[in-house]
């Protein structure tokens, strides 16, 4: 194709992760010229979804510590291969037999995602999963030589009248909680919520809820999915967790609460975002990332002057990215490592086997679910616990057979590993399951940093992804107000667009 | 108005643009013109295959209108009555395909009717769940097939009536007219299959066992089902008259069931179908309740006083937690009425506690301050 050099833009998009291909796929229909680029030689970014040799050059790329990785979100990655390669023994299949996503996020029902992604008309590209139960591993204590214990998570009334831990009095317990939190931001709960909200949730359960047996308290964390511990989680960040759950229940179907996109999560979405894009005209070029950018004061307009990584200068009347991929000259975004002292350890484990018992059908007559959820539990509530996203091979990513495991644990990563091995025990399969291959890696929070503000009125930062797993709904959010800005008066209604002729949808 | 969760969207809501009337015009004109072609055609005792096709297309577009099923029912006679009385040879193919089903001609013909039109009337019944008239034209189908057919070929009609409609009840467990034609279906199967002995005890057609066991499927997918515990009342005298159980068993029996819905009221004390159920427990300890048939056997005063005092005991720690619950303290007046009725001398509860949670109900729900006023009045309080 043409070189870039000398073309001139309306809008300048760097990087192909989910908030920027999002922005682009609103703009898909505003006939603006679009530039969207990346400085990888591959769709998502930071969201991307990779095959097994793609993960082997990802590693290679972020194996350092985070001051060779000041410009990404990651760094100390490392894999690990498993030993037995004997005659049958479980092998890994090929590597584009797999689809391995960075950062798996679990999307609510409730989430304002998905009507745009009906609205803007790309559902029809997209296969959701539903994501169905929820388990605890409960690890024995140490030196004891019985099993960790897999309990599932009472997700609804019916659950709770059927589950045999709970007596009685448990029972009534945790379904007024549950009441409580289905209805806590409303008026008449409102009061309580504020007397509340400090408490620590295991405190507020036992002293305001009468539980406080573990078999009542370990589930409700687990809805919640906090990264700290136990005793720093409290009602406020636990009650609208759970009761995003809640209320996403039975949304799309009996039985689960959260879906997630087939082949590959959100670099999935990203990718059929930036295509929709490129019907409409957007321009997609890859390796490619922003190197400088500055004022253009001869052109009379306010445009900015851009100069790519290939040394291409290109002008544009926007330039649209997250923190990470924009020019150091133009962000304030801060390089500093020490800022961001946060981070989550993340793994993906390839396990031997389905895990069929994991994946029990939402209701009955319901769907399979392609994915579950497992809270570890941490060895004292002063610790942190893993949360693990578990993901069959019907969600695309690893071949039948076998299954995915996604770890994530704040800080210090020794207990990762030691979590999913508690997690594989506890199934009691036979021959027990093993981790065939294992990829490890340091995911870094955004330094904080006041929002939108950058020295150039036509640059334009979007929120980056958490680095939790739950999809916020900020993220769409900040993408509306980057397309309202960009828009301007000419803005009509957000990600609602008409079907194009000629595109057949299956209605 | 929505029904069970799933809206029904009103005619007056459609698109009133000039474009739309004239559609909408030429549409009643068509429709129209189709009713009266109908209506002329089965005066004049044209029951020919045409006027079949001709209700076919007016009962899509509108299967209330139960005077066409009349119509429909009336060819269908007609032309099943030709057929059994027929004399004349059968096709080879028609010979054949009767012979495969092992029925003679005339009869595999109308076996052939019956499926057809139970074929068409799926997707109406999809659409329109809860319209009586295609139950009802259904229901008329399989007592044709019954009262023509040998009982091997009905059978099999109504076992497929089993998986449908336990079908409709997975897309809307609370759909009556679901539950009322399965009692119909169990029924049919269960004489069809009884081989005329009579006995529905040990009768290999027995379908009581699995129809209790599928009440218990369905309240625990959804606790608030009045129909599904309802069903499950009407099973019990005759699920323990077929299992021959005894007074021992009976009793583990009813202790089990108050088991299953103390446990269902502590989950939820807030749903009224499961205070129903419980209601019928301790109505069937009640001699002087004819509706409800006894379970324990002996079942005489002091069962029944042992009975309220364990449950009045039970609801009252039920209080516990849920002390703005309504249903609660009905229950619990209700109980005590009756107690101080058999046992009059009884030291479960007192009067003065009777007071106490008239008060409380009072206060949770002053709108019905009539009711409880009579109440006070007729239990002396």
């Amino acid at each position: 194709m043409d070189s870039l050099d000398n073309t001139s833009w309306d809008v300048v998009i760097t990087g192909t992760g989910l908030p920027q291909s999002l922005l682009a796929l609103s703009l898909s229909r505003s006939g603006k010229q679009i530039l969207h680029i990346d400085r990888n030689d591959y769709y998502g970014g930071d969201e991307a979804a990779l095959s097994l040799s793609e993960a082997e050059q990802w590693v290679k790329k972020h194996g350092g510590d985070a001051s060779e990785n000041a410009d990404s979100a990651y760094s100390h990655a490392t894999i690990s291969h498993s030993e037995a390669q004997e005659e049958g023994a479980k092998k890994l299949g090929f590597s584009r037999a797999y689809s391995l996503a960075l950062t798996p996020h679990l999307i609510y029902a409730r989430s304002n995602l998905l009507p745009a992604v009906v609205s803007s008309r790309t559902h029809s590209q997209l296969e959701f999963q539903a994501v169905g139960s929820w388990f605890t591993v409960t690890a024995p204590p140490d030196g004891s030589s019985s099993q960790s214990r897999l309990t599932r998570v009472p997700s609804g009334r019916e659950d709770v009248f059927r589950d045999d831990s709970l007596d009685l009095r448990a029972k009534r317990s945790l379904m007024k909680f549950l009441r409580f939190v289905a209805s806590y931001d409303e008026e008449s709960e409102q009061q309580r919520m504020k007397q509340l909200k400090s408490l620590p949730l295991s405190v507020a359960l036992k002293q305001h809820f009468g539980l406080s047996s573990a078999t009542a308290v370990a589930p409700l964390l687990a809805l919640a999915l906090p990264t700290v511990s136990e005793a720093e989680t409290t009602m406020e960040f636990a009650v609208p967790r759970i009761a995003c759950h809640l209320r996403s229940i039975g949304m799309f179907g009996p039985g689960f609460s959260a879906v997630l996109p087939k082949w590959g999560g959100l670099a999935e979405i990203a990718q059929v975002a930036c295509r929709a894009c490129a019907v409409g005209g957007g321009v997609y070029v890859l390796g490619q990332g922003v190197k400088n950018a500055t004022h253009a004061e001869d052109t009379g307009d306010s445009k900015l002057r851009l100069e790519l990584t290939g040394g291409e200068k290109v002008l544009a009347e926007w330039l649209v990215g997250c923190p990470r991929d924009m020019p150091s000259t133009i962000s304030t975004h801060n390089m500093s490592r020490a800022a961001s002292a946060e981070y989550m350890t993340k793994s993906i484990s390839i396990v031997s086997s389905p895990l069929t018992s994991l994946f029990p059908p939402t209701a009955e007559g319901g769907v399979i679910p392609a994915g579950a959820v497992v809270w570890v539990e941490s060895a004292s509530s002063s610790s942190r616990s893993v949360r693990i996203l578990v993901h069959s091979s019907e969600s695309g990513e690893c071949p039948a057979s076998q299954c995915v495991l996604y770890a994530s644990l704040r800080g210090d990563p020794s207990y990762l590993d030691i979590a999913v091995q508690h997690l594989l025990e506890s199934l009691a399969e036979r021959p027990k399951p093993e981790v065939l291959w294992r990829m490890q890696y340091r995911h870094h929070a955004e330094a904080e940093q006041p929002r939108n503000t950058t020295t150039s009125e036509n640059v334009v930062t979007l929120q980056p992804l958490s680095t939790d797993i739950v999809l916020e709904d900020d993220v769409l959010t900040s993408a509306e107000q980057a397309w309202r800005k960009i828009m301007g008066d000419g803005a009509a209604e957000f990600m609602k667009f008409e079907s194009r002729e000629g595109v057949d949808e299956d209605e | 108005m929505q029904s069970h969760g799933i809206p029904r969207v009103a005619a007056t809501t459609l698109d009133k643009s000039e474009q739309a009337r004239n559609k909408e015009r030429k549409q009643i004109i068509q429709y129209q013109a189709l009713e009266r072609d109908v209506v002329d055609r089965v005066k004049a005792k044209d029951y020919s295959d045409t006027t079949f096709q001709l209700t076919s297309q007016l009962l899509t577009q509108n299967p209330e209108y139960y005077t066409i099923w009349n119509y429909r029912r009336l060819v269908l006679q007609h032309v099943s009555a030709r057929e059994l009385a027929a004399d004349e040879e059968p096709s080879e193919q028609d010979a054949a395909a009767a012979n495969k089903a092992g029925l003679p001609p005339a009869q595999h013909e109308v076996l052939l009717l019956i499926k057809e039109d139970l074929q068409f009337l799926i997707p109406l019944l999809k659409q329109y769940p809860k319209c009586y008239w295609i139950w009802n034209h259904r229901s008329w189908l399989l007592g044709t097939a019954t009262k023509h057919l040998p009982a091997h070929s009905a059978v099999t009609l109504w076992q497929a009536e089993l998986g449908l409609v336990s079908k409709m009840l997975g897309l809307d467990s609370r759909n009556f007219h679901g539950w009322g034609y399965r009692r119909e279906v169990v029924l049919a199967i269960e004489r069809l299959s009884s081989n005329g002995d009579g006995e529905k005890g040990s009768g290999s057609g027995n379908m009581v066992e699995s129809e209790y066991a599928y009440t218990t499927k369905m309240i625990q997918s959804n606790l608030s089902n009045f129909s599904a515990w309802h069903y499950r009342s009407q099973l019990i005298p005759r699920l323990l008259s077929s299992r021959s159980a005894d007074t021992n068993a009976r009793q583990e029996f009813l202790n089990a069931e108050f088991e299953l819905i103390t446990r269902a009221l502590y989950t939820d004390p807030y749903d009224q179908s499961l205070w129903f159920y419980h209601q019928y427990l301790m109505a069937t300890l009640n001699p002087a309740n004819a509706q409800a048939l006894p379970v324990l056997e002996p079942c005489g005063r002091v069962e029944h006083a042992r009975y309220l005092e364990r449950e009045i005991g039970s609801v009252r720690e039920m209080l516990e937690g849920a002390e703005d619950c309504k249903y609660i303290y009905q229950a619990l007046l209700e109980y005590s009425g009756r107690y101080l009725e058999v046992e009059a001398e009884g030291g479960e509860v007192a009067l003065g506690e009777m007071r106490g949670w008239l008060r409380e109900l009072r206060g949770i729900d002053p709108l019905r301050e009539g009711r409880w006023r009579d109440l006070e009045r007729k239990m002396g309080l």
